[in-house]
Order: structure tokens, then C-alpha cells, then sequence
């Protein structure tokens, strides 16, 4: 793609969450969401294959269907309160249709079965900004509005869990595992919303270092399936080492950065009372938990058969810059025992 | 006065019920000329005139032009419209239901007034719409830049997705 345009596309994706992220009035955060959709499209296509057509098809259609749906509880909302500030919605029926449609632009179920297919279009880069970067805007969104049905925030949350895990269990494409992977993540942030706030941007921001790394891990080893990932050690035995960690990491087990969010999630959820929901939830990260010790398992816990000159890749020298791979693998191993911190870092 | 707001109601009811019942995008689009026709001129003859001009010179001056060459292209050989038996009794259907929710509709008699236009500020008995395009390029400051940078990125946008050659997806290489 033309360098001109992919400064003006990466500018426009960082104006729209910046215009969202700002905004106070409905009609502004709407502009906000459209610039980023606009933005991302070009991005996604510049592979020129049908498949990435495909994927960039789906995404417009769903994301400006959350779009209009985001637009029509806003506007009557206006209707019947007679202004548009975000933070004073004070309906329920706008509140509920918001908060599905924001719910279906960030992929959580059951609005999600868009998500995975479309990542599976997209080159790892590409996957990386719409995994991250494009749930910062509608998660801002979600932040600021008035509580609303607690029923429908967890079942959102428990349902993506549980799907999330149950989706990702039959995968053996990377790119779709990755995007269970984020579903599962978001209903963990959904489900603690309404509770504890800072929460939901600690678990955000944590899911966020965690799946860059396993992006940028994938790019690194060009390895789109399980059975590319399970010959790529040859490739760096450094990163080969690190991998499962990550994983690891991502499944939420201690004593690495991934087990902060889901233990401040479910103490806090016990606080409040809702004890089987913490049980059931935390059950069902056990099912994300299987397909990351999957992935673990191929990539450093067995050598598949192979030839001899096939184990010698580490000898070329890659020209991909890993630095800010590295800084993220540590921040994704050994955030845990700054928690005291890094939990006051949110809470505002 | 009374005969020509029932002509241009029956032009809007008769119209959507075009847009609804063809399945040619074409007579659709004719269809949609004839409910622009009919809606802008009420709107029109209520004070709204800003948005009905709006309405023209964009909506159908603009993106249903766009519309109709780019359906141009998708011709073909047996276009079905009003005349074809299946149509005609989906229009009738079409109808029918307008009729009757009209029936349901007209037994409330709280009426409603809506206005298109007050007095505020410096603008005196203006249209609601006008005052706020007037307030964007006024008081917007660089909401107004990042509404121009909105449009001409969709612009560039739909320029990168269909440049075309072998660049193109329907085109693989």
C-alpha cells in the first residue's frame, strides 16, 4: 500500500478512538466509532485475496450495523430525556439496545460468531489492531454509561466466557484460536463492569500486552496453524521457551501477569455475592485453558519429525525488529508481584 | 391546499410502497424519486425547507445518481416491475398494511404539533437544521476539520478497496 495512505489510514484509526474516547455527546462518539470502522477497512483488504475480501465484507456489515443500532438508541434517547450527553442515558430500553450494540462491535456473545472468521481474513498485523486497538473506543463507551440490567452484563460476560472456551477447543487455525481467545477476555471484562470499573481496564490492559504478544509471536514465526507453530522452534529457541508461558499466561494461571485480572475479577465477585457466578465462570476459563496448553504442547513440548536441513532456520538472521516483542513477553511474565501497583495504576 | 396535501401523501405512500415491493433496483430508485418528491414538499410546505433542499440536491442528486450508474451496471434482460402479477399483489399487500395501520393509528386523537423551527439566540424562527449547520461552520471549530477528514477518508477509503487492475480481489492473481 501506498505510504501516504497508510499514514492517513493509522492517523484516522488513532483520531477515531481518540474523538470516542473524548467525547460527551453521542453524535461525536458515533463519529468516532465510523472513523475507526473506515479506517481499519482499507488495512484489511490490502492482502487483495478473496478471503481478505471476505473478511473486510463481514466486518463493515456487522460493525455499521452496531453502528446504526448505537445511532438509533442515541437518538432516542434524545427523544425521550431531550438531550444527548453520554453519561446521562436514563432509559432503559436506549441503555440496553446501547449496550448490545456495543456488545456486538467488540464481539462478545452470542454476538460473536463474526469475530473469529474475520480474523482468520487478516494477516497478523492487521489482527493485532483489530484486536486491540478496536476495543478501546466501544469500551469507553460501555465505562460511561449509567448502570444498567445487571442480568444482560452477565450474561454477556458469562456466555463469552463460556463460548469463547467452547469455540476454541476445535481450532487448529492460530488466528481463530486467537480470536476465542479474545472473546473469552472481553466477557471476563464484561462480566466485572458494572461491579469495579478499574477492573475492566486492568483486565483490558492486560489482555491487551498479552494477545500482542502472541500476535507479534505468530508473525514472528509466520505460523498460521498448529502444525506450522509445532515446527517453528527451529526458528529462535529463545522465543520457543518463552511461548508457553505466554499461553500460559493468557490462560490465567499464577505466577504470571495473566492470573492478576481474573483473581481481582473473582474476588470481587465474591464480595459482591455472586459466588456461583465466579464458580461457574472460572470453570469455564478451564476450557480456554485446554487449547492453550495445546498450543504449548506443539510448539515447545514436542519435536514433530522433520529433516535435518529443516533445523537449522536459526542460523539466518531475521530482519523483524523483536524489541517490543521483548519488552511485551516480560511485561506478560512478571507483571505479578507489581499487582499492588499496577491495580493502583487503574483505580481512579 | 387540501388536494395537493393529499397528492403529495398519496406520491409518499405510493412510493415507499414502490421501493418496497420491486425487486429491480432501478424502478426502486424511481420509486425513492417519487417519495423524495412527495416527502420534501410536505416537509417543505411545513418551514422545513433547508432539509428538503438538502434532501434533493445530496440525497438525490448526489447518492442516488451514484446509485443508479452503479446498478446500471448489474442490467438485466427481464426486469420485473408492477406489471407482473407476483409485484402488483405485493404492492396491494403493501398497501393494505399502510391502510390498516393507518385505521389503528388515526383512534388516537391526542394531537401531536412538531415544528421544524424557533427562535434562539440570534436566529430568529428558524429550521432547526439550518441554525445547525450554521452553528457547525460557526462555533464547530475543529469539529468541523474532523467531520471534513471523516468524509475524505471514506473518499480515500473506497478509492484503496476498489482501485483495480490486478490489485483488485474480484481480480485475483
Amino acid at each position: 500500500m501506498s505510504p501516504y495512505m497508510l499514514i492517513i489510514l493509522i492517523f484516522t484509526l488513532g483520531l477515531g478512538t481518540l474523538i470516542t474516547l473524548s467525547s460527551s455527546h453521542w453524535l461525536i462518539a458515533w463519529m468516532g466509532l465510523e472513523l475507526n470502522t473506515f479506517a481499519i477497512l482499507p488495512l484489511m483488504a490490502q492482502q487483495h485475496s478473496p478471503r481478505a475480501m471476505e473478511a473486510t465484507i463481514k466486518y463493515f456489515i456487522i460493525q455499521t450495523t452496531a453502528a446504526t443500532m448505537l445511532l438509533f438508541a442515541s437518538v432516542s434517547n434524545a427523544w425521550l430525556s431531550g438531550q444527548w450527553e453520554i453519561q446521562q442515558m436514563s432509559h432503559p430500553t436506549p441503555l440496553a439496545l446501547i449496550t448490545i450494540a456495543l456488545a456486538l462491535k467488540l464481539g462478545l456473545a452470542p454476538m460473536h460468531a463474526w469475530f473469529p472468521e474475520v480474523l482468520q481474513g487478516l494477516n497478523f498485523s492487521t489482527g493485532l489492531i483489530l484486536s486491540t486497538w478496536q476495543k478501546l473506543a466501544p469500551f469507553s463507551l460501555l465505562l460511561q454509561i449509567p448502570p444498567t440490567s445487571s442480568f444482560l452484563l452477565i450474561t454477556l460476560g458469562f456466555i463469552s466466557v463460556l463460548m469463547g472456551g467452547w469455540g476454541g477447543l476445535n481450532q487448529t487455525q492460530l488466528r481463530k484460536i486467537l480470536g476465542y481467545s479474545s472473546i473469552a477476555h472481553l466477557g471476563w471484562m464484561i462480566l466485572i463492569m458494572q461491579y469495579a470499573p478499574p477492573l475492566t481496564l486492568l483486565a483490558l490492559t492486560v489482555y491487551i500486552v498479552l494477545t500482542s504478544s502472541m500476535f507479534l509471536t505468530f508473525l514472528y514465526n509466520q505460523a498460521t496453524n498448529i502444525n506450522s507453530l509445532a515446527i517453528s522452534w527451529t526458528k529462535t529457541p529463545m522465543l520457543t521457551a518463552l511461548t508457553p508461558l505466554v499461553l500460559l499466561s493468557l490462560g490465567g494461571l499464577p505466577p504470571l501477569t495473566g492470573f492478576l485480572p481474573k483473581w481481582a475479577i473473582l474476588q470481587e465477585l465474591t464480595k459482591q455475592g455472586l459466588t456461583p457466578v465466579a464458580a461457574l465462570t472460572a470453570l469455564s476459563a478451564l476450557l480456554s485453558l485446554y487449547f492453550y496448553l495445546r498450543l504449548s504442547y506443539a510448539t515447545a513440548l514436542t519435536t514433530p519429525p522433520n529433516n535435518l536441513p529443516a533445523t537449522l532456520p536459526w542460523r539466518i538472521i531475521f530482519k523483524q525488529p523483536t524489541t517490543f516483542l521483548a519488552v511485551l513477553i516480560t511485561m506478560s511474565l512478571s507483571l505479578l508481584p507489581l499487582s499492588p501497583s499496577v491495580m493502583a495504576f487503574f483505580t481512579f | 391546499m387540501k388536494y395537493l396535501l393529499f397528492l403529495l401523501l398519496f406520491l409518499l405512500i405510493l412510493g415507499v410502497v414502490g421501493v418496497a415491493s420491486n425487486p429491480s433496483p432501478g424502478f426502486a430508485a424511481l420509486s425513492l424519486v417519487m417519495v423524495a418528491g412527495g416527502g420534501c414538499s410536505l416537509l417543505a410546505g411545513q418551514g422545513g425547507y433547508f432539509l428538503a433542499l438538502i434532501l434533493f440536491l445530496i440525497y438525490l442528486g448526489g447518492m442516488l445518481v451514484v446509485f443508479a450508474y452503479s446498478v446500471a451496471f448489474t442490467g438485466s434482460d427481464y426486469v420485473e416491475g408492477w406489471g407482473t402479477r407476483r409485484i402488483s399483489l405485493a404492492a396491494a399487500g403493501y398497501l393494505l398494511l399502510v391502510w390498516g395501520g393507518g385505521v389503528i393509528l388515526s383512534t388516537n386523537l391526542n394531537e401531536e404539533f412538531w415544528t421544524v423551527g424557533a427562535s434562539f439566540g440570534e436566529f430568529m424562527s428558524l429550521e432547526y437544521s439550518l441554525v445547525g449547520v450554521a452553528h457547525l461552520y460557526m462555533g464547530g471549530g475543529w469539529l468541523l476539520v474532523a467531520g471534513a477528514w471523516a468524509l475524505l477518508l471514506v473518499l480515500l477509503a473506497v478509492l484503496e478497496l476498489v482501485r483495480g487492475a490486478s490489485r483488485g480481489a474480484v481480480r485475483v492473481v
